[in-house]
């Protein structure tokens, strides 16, 4: 008798699906069954389930609430379904005790029930069956494998090539001591090393007995299976198309050159066609701005052709010799830099344009008005490590290598304080508008007669390709949303976070949890048929309430996996340097976590740690000083989706701004409401 | 407010008789009648008679009563105050001790009877009743995709409407979906500003955001009037003003109240002091915070050291506050006036004040610095 609080609806979606077809794979190894049986009683210790009437009891009742029964003697009671196989591991003792003293009894108990399980299991093929037509986007599961475009398909394929090395694996540490020892510790980063994949198959599977656990529990089955096979389902998408893809965000001062430096690479690239160009170059001209003209490439709005600045974040591909590069142009001007963050915060790499005229690159650079080192501060906080710096305008100082050297030291210095690895920038001198180390090397004698290093583009392909997590739940991050209301649907677009998408899945946009189906996938204004994490795409949705706020800042979602929506959050936060105000207890800040934003306060200054060390110096201080470091609670005004940052790297990444300045950049530590 | 007779003597009992003008005056009340205080005023109340055939009748009768205050309500979108108490006036249809709760509303009269008008309550009472101070404002803050209007009175700042929509960015082909949804938002908020903004009653409409929305919002404003005909913002062109601002959220106001242009237009107020001296406090506070302090402990101590230059207070501190708890403020107060320091006490209905609450409610800059305060526990 499931108590409703704890027990979501059965087999009504994919998750579960696959878990019972890994659960008969793993039925064929039988030295995967001590790690089997010690997982559930670590997850769902928390109640036991009567062997007469199935009441599920609180842990600590040695009797069954309903009908009496002792607790103990049921080890055993197979008649229920599959899912109750699971259930009777937590009606065992304490789980503790039953890992250090049980584990031969219950061992055998399970090689002994295997006769009946495997007669379960036959009901659970029919429940399969059931479910896939319910889930009518999905293939009959005999095509699971070739489905290389859903988790699914990862998952039983997988299992299906690995199983042999997996129950070594098994047999090698079936030490389940040390699996407690991990299971306990539900939002520890989990190593898994040890970890089997069959037993995380029972994680899941108690997992769907409690859905409030889901997020921690199922990310740490992922991150398991991860460490095992990423190849074997990339495999298929490198045949397919060898390029990844990589977000590059364009970042600096406000008249650096971004947008100039984006459209003439594009140009350069053939991304703009010669009319299309000219047309930029006339209107340009018009309006008595010819410098403009590569600019206009991305600047299209009226707005921004007026006043000659970018004010969002535009969006633009081309191809490298190694990557799909997605080009973030971002906004300069210090009043868009909300803008910049919630348009630049999917970004893989960053390129960091300085300008190198005199007095310009000084004014950028400085501390209370330029934007150079916030923004070079927010991409690092948006997790950001490669970095190119094109020092732009060299053309302006006559390509002297003095002052390439001078910007080169100065801004050396602060990025080693920002946390960037100095093996990790890419200095690199150019000029955007005469056309110097973009695309081919350099062919002004002045830049000639000093520089040896590569061009630009070149440096792109230089950058590592950032690591993916293709095997975790889908989570995307609205980035925008246009809403046609002709053909009832919503396009939302941003940057796969995690897992993977294709047309005909269902997803949950989130935070309003409505669910719809995917209709088609665009990736640079072309269709495609799946999308994997780290992809930028548009996707186009149906059967989401149109009226309905879709914002962005929103997460599209598996529906089983919900992102967290919270108010109420405990933050590990350095503040910058040159605070105009320092942070107190009330202090009102503008939060910012990847497309989202929302007013809120700082509710409590916890304790200031020692940068270096991470340790506690002080507890309640009164304020929050330049330069410190320290945990604090906001609680915000609206509620935004958030994971914990051991979860979800790019869900936990939040900056704090006030008064138009970014004061502080952290990471989520914990949700607290 | 409107005072029609004053009968006390400063520190003693007496009575007040007055009547609420605007909206703020219903907070000035609000903070000066206090639990225990008498108010008597003229009220509706259902009575129900017995006929002599036992039949019931229920009806409402308009009667004077004088009810000792136990509970005080204000409610500020519909510019009632609620004030629950017992029965202290005979009367025909209610006895004495029975609870009534009167409803205060503008342009109704009543009386309030105090057993002590302390200095505070004198203070208020000198506020509410002066003409001058008057600074209606209306302000539209916005940010691409979110608007939000306020008018901000004497110690009063009411939200009154709140757009948001979202805007595409620009990706290729979505930038016509941007500029018909930067349209539409613009409507909404055209519509809401003309609802909730009356020339006759603010001195200057100000628009404040971020970037370039104002502009852009501005010229639309312009635009839509020309084409429309909408005679009262043709005729007060020169009463709207821009501000940038660093973002569209309410705190934002700060930096409307902050700004030159409307500080000429609202200076001697209420609403720009606050901003001004909570300013200062968030200066003194990063320059030397061994001179700046919060929190009533650190600024008891404080000023028992005769260190308190400027007292920064919540009116919140003294509002359902039991007497010796306001008696201890008002000591404050006094003492710290008494010692040639000033305190202003803030709105909590005033973005500044609201900030000033979040800090505990209490503040203070000092006249020297005080480093050992760091170590008493909070």
């Amino acid at each position: 008798m499931p108590r409703k609080v704890n027990r979501g609806v059965d087999y009504d979606e994919a998750y579960d699906s696959y878990d019972d077809y890994d659960y008969e794979d793993d039925n064929d190894y039988s030295v995967d069954s001590p790690a089997k049986v010690e997982e559930p009683q670590q997850k769902v210790k928390k109640l036991w389930s009567c062997s007469i009437c199935t009441y599920d009891n609180e842990e600590g009742m040695s009797v069954c609430d309903i009908c009496g029964v002792i607790r103990n003697p049921v080890a055993g009671d197979f008649k229920n379904s599959n899912k109750k196989t699971a259930a009777f591991k937590f009606d065992a003792p304490s789980p503790d005790d039953m890992v250090s003293t049980r584990l031969q009894s219950s061992k055998l108990n399970t090689q002994g029930k295997r006769g009946k399980q495997n007669a379960s299991n036959s009901t659970d093929t029919a429940v399969n069956g059931k479910l896939d037509s319910k889930y009518s986007d999905r293939p009959p599961a005999e095509t699971f494998h070739g489905s290389s475009g859903s988790i699914e398909g990862h998952n039983s394929l997988k299992k299906g090539i690995l199983s042999g090395q997996l129950s070594d694996e098994a047999s090698g540490s079936s030490n389940p001591l040390k699996i407690e020892g991990t299971q306990g510790n539900a939002d520890d980063d989990f190593s898994g090393q040890k970890q089997t994949a069959p037993a995380s198959n029972f994680g899941k599977m108690s997992l769907s007995d409690k859905p409030g656990n889901s997020n921690a529990l199922d990310s740490r089955k992922h991150k398991s299976t991860a460490e095992y096979h990423p190849d074997k389902w990339m495999l298929p998408d490198k045949a397919n198309d060898t390029l990844t893809q990589l977000n590059l965000a364009i970042v600096g001062h406000v008249d650096s050159g971004k947008s100039t430096l984006s459209g003439r690479l594009l140009h350069l690239l053939g991304r703009i066609t010669k009319k299309e160009m000219h047309k930029y170059e006339k209107d340009a001209k018009i309006q008595g701005k010819s410098s403009f003209a590569y600019a206009w490439a991305l600047d299209e709005s009226p707005e921004e052709r007026e006043r000659g600045i970018t004010m969002n974040v535009a969006v633009a591909y081309f191809n490298s010799k190694k990557y799909h590069v997605v080009i973030l142009d971002s906004p300069g001007h210090k009043d868009f830099v909300p803008n910049m963050i919630s348009g630049a915060t999917q970004a893989d790499a960053a390129i960091l344009v300085i300008d190198a005229s005199n007095g310009a690159f000084e004014a950028g650079f400085d501390g209370s008005k330029g934007q150079t080192r916030e923004h070079a501060l927010l991409i690092r906080s948006f997790g950001v490590e490669q970095l190119i710096v094109a020092v732009n305008k060299m053309d302006v100082v006559g390509y002297s290598k003095d002052r390439f050297d001078l910007i080169v030291t100065q801004l050396g210095t602060f990025f080693r304080s920002c946390g960037f690895k100095e093996s990790c920038i890419l200095w690199i001198p150019l000029s955007a508008v005469e056309n110097q180390n973009l695309v081919a090397a350099p062919s002004d004698a002045r830049l000639l007669s000093w520089y040896r290093g590569p061009y630009l583009f070149d440096a792109i392909d230089s950058l590592q390709p950032p690591a993916r997590d293709f095997a975790k739940p889908l989570l995307m991050p609205i980035c925008d949303v246009t809403k046609s209301s002709s053909q009832g649907q919503v396009s939302v677009c941003g940057k796969l976070v995690a897992g993977a998408l294709r047309s005909g899945l269902k997803v949950m946009v989130m935070p309003s949890g409505e669910v719809g189906t995917i209709k088609s996938l665009e990736r640079d204004s072309q269709s495609s048929a799946v999308a994997r994490a780290g992809d930028n795409v548009t996707i186009n949705l149906q059967g989401i309430d149109l009226s309905n706020n879709v914002m962005p800042g929103g997460v599209v979602c598996h529906p089983d996996y919900p992102v967290a929506v919270a108010r109420h959050l405990e933050l590990k936060v350095r503040a910058l340097e040159e605070l105009a105000v320092p942070i107190l207890n009330g202090s009102q800040v503008e939060f910012h976590i990847h497309h989202a934003q929302a007013a809120g306060k700082v509710a409590k200054i916890l304790s200031i740690l020692d940068p270096k060390s991470g340790k506690e110096t002080k507890r309640s201080p009164r304020c929050l000083l330049s330069k410190q470091s320290a945990v604090i609670e906001v609680v915000l005004n609206t509620p935004v989706c958030v994971e914990e940052y051991s979860n979800c790297r790019a869900l936990g990444r939040a900056s704090l701004r006030a008064m138009g300045r970014t004061i502080a950049i952290g990471i989520v530590t914990r949700i607290i409401q | 407010m409107k005072i029609v007779r004053k009968d006390y003597l400063p520190d003693g009992p007496g009575s007040v008789k007055m009547t609420p003008v605007d909206s703020d005056d219903l907070w000035f009340a609000y903070n000066l009648i206090l639990p225990g205080d008498s108010v008597m005023a003229v009220t509706v109340r259902k009575v129900l008679r017995e006929m002599a055939s036992g039949s019931r009748d229920a009806e409402r009768v308009k009667l004077k009563l004088e009810v000792r205050v136990e509970g005080i309500e204000y409610d500020k979108e519909g510019g009632v105050l609620r004030i629950r108490g017992k029965n202290i006036l005979e009367n025909e249809h209610v006895k004495i001790g029975q609870f009534h709760t009167l409803e205060l509303e503008l342009h109704r009269p009543f009386v309030l009877r105090k057993q002590v008008w302390d200095s505070l309550a004198l203070e208020v009472l000198k506020q509410a009743s002066d003409p001058t101070a008057s600074a209606d404002l209306a302000v539209l803050l916005m940010q691409e995709g979110l608007a939000q209007i306020f008018l901000v009175g004497r110690s009063v700042t009411t939200s009154r409407a709140r757009i948001e929509t979202s805007i595409p960015r620009k990706h290729g082909p979505a930038i016509a979906g941007y500029d018909s949804a930067l349209n539409k938002f613009f409507q909404n908020v055209l519509q809401a500003f003309l609802k909730h903004v009356d020339f006759n009653v603010v001195r200057c409409a100000v628009i404040g955001s971020p970037g370039f929305t104002k502009d852009q919002f501005h010229r639309y404003l312009l635009l839509e009037a020309e084409k429309k005909e909408l005679r009262p913002i043709i005729e007060n062109k020169s009463k709207i003003i821009l501000v940038h601002t660093s973002s569209g959220y309410k705190h934002s106001l700060r930096d409307v109240l902050d700004a030159p242009s409307v500080m000429n237009m609202i200076k001697d107020t209420k609403a720009a002091e606050e901003v001004r001296v909570l300013k200062d406090f968030y200066d003194m506070l990063s320059n030397d915070p061994d001179r700046a302090c919060y929190g009533p402990k650190h600024v008891e101590v404080a000023n028992e050291r005769l260190a308190v230059q400027t007292l920064l207070l919540t009116d919140d501190l003294f509002r359902n506050a039991d007497v010796p708890t306001r008696r201890k403020y008002v000591d404050l107060v006094t003492s710290v006036k008494g010692s040639g320091g000033k305190a202003h006490i803030f709105s909590t209905m005033h973005s500044s004040g609201e900030q000033l609450a979040q800090l505990t409610g209490i503040a203070a800059i000092l006249r020297f610095p005080l480093p050992d305060l760091e170590d008493i526990e909070m």
